[in-house]
């Protein structure tokens, strides 16, 4: 398993201080922070909250020169942090606040499709109930579309756990939602 | 038991290096339990996708109340009945006021519609009835006949002499307007 990553396709080397640069890493980073975040059990107003706090403190930190490697593996760790801090919301449990609001999604199929769509995503909902806390964290950062090395940094765990952790993920998912 | 099972998920995320891509990539053209759990797992992966944005979708979507549409419907209705109908508008009554005593005195000179009395008249002067009929204004009026000599001293009216008095009385019972034609 290699130790590399894909460069961002953010203009990362030539990052500066200005303000400008920032609004372009806030335009490409914000849908998938607020994904991540919401989908910890965050609510949206709280999620909104946690991404601002996040590129005011991305503008702090580079503002005096700050480091400027891997800036989205960075917001992400400062948005997982405070996520924690706000023990209240964090400590909903990922499936539990999705099962009837994935309503609003299958409202725009068909009849059929829906039914069959609303079935899918209850028996992934309670396969995801199943799943530690860190299999969690792993899957949600692996579909913001971070790298094994950028979660085992906003989590803290080596690279290599983050691919153990991420496949044991995925077979219990697959496992318990017979596919 | 398949060696490449455990490099699967790793595979499909890109996070092997060349070498180990190149040989899950040939183990996998000919091995058909990989190929379909690397079929359940991209299926488990796009599910999951589509779970974090429906998740994302149902919370940050603004969604208009039930009532919203329902009340509009029937601002809409009645607005369309209104300008449809407008004489099925409901006024308010007006308002009642008490009558002066201008107005009780005045209507209780009126005379009895009927029978009429006719007034003979010592001047000889045309009855006051037919003459009214060119002025008669457009609203309801009350018409009162009085005898010159029951308002003015013997000699006071030459003889010949008649005239009208148009009394407009208002709504509470007030003279609005006096007016003398020969």
């Amino acid at each position: 398993m290699s130790d590399d990553s894909i460069p961002l396709a953010l203009p990362l080397l030539r990052f500066a201080a200005g303000s400008s640069e920032v609004t372009t890493l806030y335009r490409e980073l914000r849908k998938p922070l607020l994904r991540y975040l919401i989908c910890l059990g965050l609510s949206s107003d709280e999620a909104q909250d946690v991404v601002q706090d996040a590129f005011l403190s991305l503008q702090r930190h580079l503002a005096p020169g700050g480091k400027q490697e891997n800036i989205r593996g960075w917001l992400f760790r400062v948005a997982h942090n405070e996520a924690r801090n706000r023990q209240n919301s964090y400590h909903r449990r990922f499936g539990e606040p999705l099962d009837a609001e994935t309503d609003s999604l299958v409202e725009q199929a068909t009849p059929e499709h829906a039914v069959l769509e609303k079935e899918k995503f209850r028996q992934l909902a309670l396969a995801i109930g199943l799943l530690t806390e860190s299999e969690r964290a792993c899957l949600l950062l692996r579909a913001g579309g971070l790298r094994y090395r950028e979660i085992g940094e906003v989590l803290g765990i080596a690279t290599s756990t983050v691919g153990d952790t991420v496949e044991r993920a995925i077979k219990k998912l697959a496992e318990k939602c017979n596919v | 038991m398949c060696d490449f099972r455990g490099r699967l998920i790793a595979w499909l995320d890109h996070e092997l290096s060349q070498d180990e891509a190149a040989a899950v990539k040939r183990h996998v053209e000919g091995c058909r339990e990989c190929r379909s759990r690397l079929q359940a797992y991209e299926h488990v992966s796009r599910t999951f996708d589509a779970y974090c944005d429906a998740a994302m979708a149902a919370k940050t979507s603004r969604r208009v109340p039930r009532w919203v549409p329902a009340l509009a419907g029937a601002v809409v209705t009645v607005t369309v009945l209104l300008l449809a109908f407008p004489s099925a508008r409901v006024e308010p009554p007006r308002p009642v006021h008490a009558p002066t005593a201008a107005a009780i005195a005045a209507r209780v000179l009126e005379p009895a519609p009927a029978p009429r009395k006719k007034i003979h008249r010592q001047h000889g002067v045309a009855p006051v009835q037919n003459q009214a009929v060119n002025w008669l204004p457009a609203e309801p009026a009350v018409q009162i006949a009085i005898p010159a000599e029951a308002m003015f001293p013997p000699g006071a009216v030459p003889e010949g002499i008649n005239f009208i008095a148009e009394l407009s009385i208002g709504p509470d019972g007030s003279a609005e307007r006096v007016r003398l034609r020969p």
